[in-house]
């Protein structure tokens, strides 16, 4: 291997290494579950800092501005991984995510009895492959990224395996992501067959005389190209494919169910901009429609069902769903726009935006629900939220703003994020001018059941006012860390907009 | 240029928001601090705002004291402040209702002080960032802002019935302006994409000079209309209105009066009509309908209220009425008669609320069937709800009885029949509250008055001290319009100027 290619490959390699000494500390000194989770975080946050520096950011930001750096390039310099700005931003995010989890997580399985050593160590492997897709340009490596994402995922549902529902939720998770998975295999084996090629570039290029005209689209290239749709959707939720997501969001440990949430999602939108965006871009007029319709759905029902919800992880479930909606009017936006327009890239920079803040906010979300179930036995029914606000302010306060973002009130987080997406796709203009309309609606009907959990937790007494809510010191870090993200952003708007608009360029 | 380097527009805004941190500091027991902190906090807003008239010149047109800072600049998005008479009043007007509502609370709200104080400090930045923004971006932020700390004033603090009445305002609002943020996006976008720059695309000063295409025009108008129509409330969006006032506690409902409703007309006055001049021509002809409609409508239904305060609400609509009728007629005299009668519907609704909140606070009671012969116990009282009374139905002399005789003026000189349904509606409206007063101040003490005894106390101090400022106001104001009217008279020139030689079409889609 070449220095380069050490370089590109560094973070991932860290994070496995991570894992790996997470098992042996556990296996040295058993039981230590606050120690693992100083390891953990602190190895993270030492993982990020060489992500910042391994990887190219925008000049100013970047310690180490460059173009990046390719794993094999074949002879027109594409590599099979690459880790240009969009890889290092996703990267920072993913690592991000696991940081946050591993802060959230041990408050709660501590008193439950769960090995913290176990879950640390699968949620690193699982980060790794989502890390692998972030930089993936390889038909192959996207494959091997997603099953190393999916299958500890599989293995974090199922982790209070003694529960009913946790074991219900991982089984409906496996069985529906290995049938999908099978889908995207198949339609990933027909693109390959079609084009000749496993490398995104060597795609690309093939399929751009597709869309030139000069050779028409194959019935088993349309064939894969649904295929993948298909696949994809399943992996990131998206109506009519979702009906894992909220039995295996309810019934995981919730610390998992906040990963699960964000983690795989966002680790799938980056499999959808390296196979879509990039090899797939060619054909986009005949994808976009799938993507519009996708996306008017999702919102719209996740949101209308998740007004019926009565406990919390459920309705978060269902308002992840809505909010995997908004994503897709970011793609959509892209997939809608002219090439090589200002509207193709703001779609993209659109998506980079919303998925950080969403992990953000909904990871925040859910430590709160984690934070509160701290004692066994405290369900996540909306009831448990009763008169939060006094019994324990911290947690009202920070849930309410996350609560806030995920509505998209100003000057959250949440808010720049919907503004963002909107913005793009009314650039974009036609049936994805109308999909941000219907955003905004979906918003406003949203609103109705974010805000009943405020009310609960402000207008209604606890059955038993006294009964406080004490915070572990790693959980009041974390969110104390997410809320400083979601109320303060504004102040970091344009650096931020600086990394996904580099992120962005690097995919176009 | 007596306070000239400092940038007093922002000190105005965001020093309620420096009283709330400071709040949010000290511990919970420490009441009398914390509402010291928040009365400090609203008069040196007040300070500041009055200290803006120093340095202010009526006879300039445009924006005065404007401040500048790039903020998002790859979307030409600033924080961006500036000043004209229109603005200063209403903002004047916010900070003086303010403090006096913080003091006003001192009472009434026997919880969770410092949470509620917390919330209207950041309710009062919201709303004079509102009249001060310059950048549509951060106009709607501020607007938006407005709306958190409302739901928890009416959620926490309110009624029995809050949480259905804080839901519903929040839901309407929400619709409303999120798809005036699409609105304004489109709008930036559109200008973007003619100048080829990002560049002032959301400076209002810039883009009111822009002329959009007539088809954006129509539907962006159609997404403002939306959204402040809904908050002024205009009939048929105005269903939240009763609910969230009967609900609100005393000093809630007395910003969401005051000032809360006057958003979405100066919304009009200052956006709708000079960003979309054309499209404001083509539908203002059913919008003097629809405001005709919630004048007699208002007026109707105020004449049936039980409750004081559903009353003194639907009453608002009808006086809201006059306000929109006033702006859509599109004349000066009608215009400025809505600005002022902006600011006396402010003052006296105002002073209303807070006089149904002080018998609320003996009594526990709004209906006027319990009321009766309070003329005797509590003289005082008496004395001053009659006053503004006689203010709400437009008695001469006094603030409201110029406002809504410039905007019949104005809306004579274009359209006799509609001036003549109008002016129908003043005698409905001093039947309504006549016939209210009557029923609550005159004759026999009532029964359940009387089962009172020695709690039916007339005003406090500091119950006197919240109205009598507002006494002074509404008589100023009724000797001296001028007061208002002279600062007002360049910006309304200015705007009807844009509305009746609209630049139509001067760039792309």
């Amino acid at each position: 291997m070449s220095q380069n290619d050490i370089l590109a490959l560094l973070p991932l390699i860290l994070v496995v290494v991570l894992a790996m000494a997470v098992i042996v500390v556990d296996m040295i000194v058993p039981g230590r579950d606050q120690l693992i989770s100083a390891l953990a975080v602190t190895g993270l946050a030492a993982i990020m800092v060489v992500v910042a520096v391994c990887g190219p950011l925008p000049a100013g930001i970047g310690l180490l501005p460059g173009a990046g750096h390719q794993v094999f390039p074949d002879a027109v310099g594409a590599g099979v991984y690459v880790r240009d700005q969009m890889t290092t931003f996703l990267d920072l995010l993913f690592v991000f995510i696991a940081l946050l989890s591993a802060l959230f997580a041990v408050d709660y399985l501590k008193p439950r009895g769960l090995p913290m050593a176990e879950f640390t160590a699968t949620l690193l492997f699982a980060i790794s492959g989502a890390m692998l897709l972030a930089g993936a340009r390889d038909l192959l490596i996207l494959f091997l990224g997603l099953e190393l994402l999916v299958l500890p995922g599989y293995m974090l549902a199922g982790y209070a395996k003694r529960d009913g529902l946790s074991t219900e939720g991982a089984v409906k998770y496996f069985l529906l992501g290995s049938f999908s998975s099978a889908i995207l295999l198949f339609g990933l084996a027909l693109v390959l067959g079609y084009t000749g090629s496993t490398r995104v570039a060597g795609v690309a290029g093939v399929l751009a005389d597709v869309a030139a005209g000069s050779t028409t689209l194959a019935p088993g290239l349309a064939m894969g190209l649904a295929l993948l749709t298909t696949g994809v959707a399943f992996k990131i939720a998206a109506v009519p494919f979702h009906y894992w997501t909220p039995d295996a969001y309810q019934g995981s440990p919730t610390p998992v169910t906040g990963y699960l949430s964000v983690g795989p999602k966002i680790a799938a939108f980056a499999l959808i901009l390296r196979l879509f965006v990039e090899a797939l871009a060619p054909l986009k007029a005949d994808w976009v429609g799938a993507v519009i319709i996708l996306a008017a759905v999702t919102m719209t029902l996740g949101n209308l069902v998740a007004i019926g919800q009565d406990n919390i992880k459920r309705m978060l479930g269902y308002s992840s769903i809505a909010h995997t909606g908004y994503m897709l009017v970011g793609l959509a936006a892209f997939a809608g726009a002219p090439a090589g327009s200002v509207a193709e890239q703001q779609g993209l920079e659109a998506l980079f935006f919303y998925v950080a803040v969403y992990a953000f906010m909904n990871l925040g979300a859910f430590a709160c629900v984690s934070a509160l179930q701290r004692r066994p036995g405290v369900t996540s029914q909306i009831g448990s939220f009763a008169g939060l606000g006094r019994r324990a302010p911290l947690l009202g306060v920070a849930m309410t703003l996350f609560l806030l973002s995920l509505i998209g009130i100003p000057p959250t987080a949440g808010f720049f994020g919907k503004a963002y997406v909107i913005l793009a796709a009314v650039n974009t203009g036609g049936w994805v001018a109308a999909l941000a309309v219907l955003m905004t609606l979906n918003a406003a009907a949203a609103a109705f059941y974010y805000l009943r959990v405020v009310v609960y937790m402000y207008m209604r007494e606890a059955p038993d006012p006294a009964q406080g809510v004490p915070l572990g010191l790693f959980t009041r870090a974390g969110l104390i860390i997410s809320a400083v993200a979601t109320a303060l952003s504004l102040f970091v708007l344009t650096p931020f907009i600086d990394i996904v608009r580099g992120a962005a360029q690097a995919l176009l | 240029m007596v306070l000239s380097g400092v940038p007093l527009l922002t000190v105005v805004t965001f020093a309620p928001l420096v009283g709330a941190l400071l709040i949010a500091l000290v511990p919970r027991q420490r009441e009398g601090l914390i509402r010291w902190l928040a009365l400090t906090a609203a008069v040196v807003a007040f300070v500041a705002s009055l200290a803006l008239l120093v340095d202010f010149r009526p006879d300039i047109a445009g924006f005065q004291a404007v401040e500048e800072v790039a903020w998002i600049p790859a979307f030409g998005i600033e924080y961006k402040l500036g000043l004209d008479g229109i603005s200063l009043v209403l903002v004047i007007l916010t900070t003086t209702l303010s403090a006096i509502s913080i003091l006003a609370s001192f009472g009434p709200i026997k919880s969770r002080m410092k949470e509620y104080l917390i919330s209207f400090l950041i309710l009062e930045v919201g709303l004079i960032g509102v009249f001060l923004a310059l950048d549509l971006f951060l106009f709607y932020i501020f607007w938006e802002i407005v709306l958190v700390p409302m739901y928890l004033i009416i959620g926490i603090w309110g009624g029995a019935n809050r949480i259905y009445a804080t839901l519903k305002f929040v839901l309407y609002t929400l619709v409303g302006s999120l798809l005036m943020l699409v609105a304004i996006l489109a709008t930036a976008f559109s200008f973007q994409a003619a100048t080829g720059s990002w560049a002032g695309a959301f400076d209002f000063e810039q883009l009111r000079t822009f002329g959009f295409d007539p088809g954006l025009q129509f539907l962006a108008f159609g997404a403002f209309f939306l959204a402040f129509a809904i908050k002024v409330p205009m009939f048929p969006l105005h269903t939240w209105l009763p609910d969230a006032h009967v609900e609100a506690p005393t000093a809630g409902s007395v910003i969401l009066a005051a000032v809360m409703l006057k958003l979405g007309a100066y919304g009009f006055i200052r956006f709708a009509l000079p960003l979309f001049p054309q499209a404001a021509q083509e539908w203002a002809p059913a919008i003097i309908v629809l405001s005709l409609i919630a004048i007699i409508y208002g007026a109707i239904v105020a004449l049936v209220q039980p409750d004081l305060k559903k009353l003194v609400a639907y009453s608002s609509v009808s006086h809201m009425g006059f306000v929109t009728l006033g702006i859509f007629i599109f004349q000066e005299q009608g215009l400025q008669g809505a600005i002022l009668q902006m600011v006396n519907h402010g003052v006296i609704t105002g002073a209303l609320f807070l006089l149904v909140g002080v018998i609320y606070e003996r009594t526990h009671d709004r209906a006027i069937a319990k009321m009766g012969g309070l003329a005797a116990p509590t003289p005082v009282y008496a004395a001053i709800f009659g006053f503004f009374m006689l203010a709400s139905l437009g008695l001469p002399g006094m603030s409201g009885f110029v406002g809504e005789f410039l905007v019949l003026l104005g809306t004579f000189d274009v359209s006799p029949i509609a001036a003549a349904i109008a002016t129908f509606v003043i005698i409905l409206s001093a039947a309504y509250l006549m016939w209210m007063f009557q029923r609550v101040v005159f004759g026999e003490l009532s029964d359940f008055l009387r089962g009172l005894g020695h709690h039916l106390t007339d005003m406090t101090p500091r119950e006197l001290l919240t109205v009598t400022p507002l006494v002074g106001l509404t008589l100023a104001l009724g000797v001296a319009p001028g007061l208002v009217l002279d600062l007002i008279a360049m910006p309304v020139t200015e705007v009807l100027a844009r509305v009746a030689a609209p630049l139509v079409g001067a760039a792309g889609p």
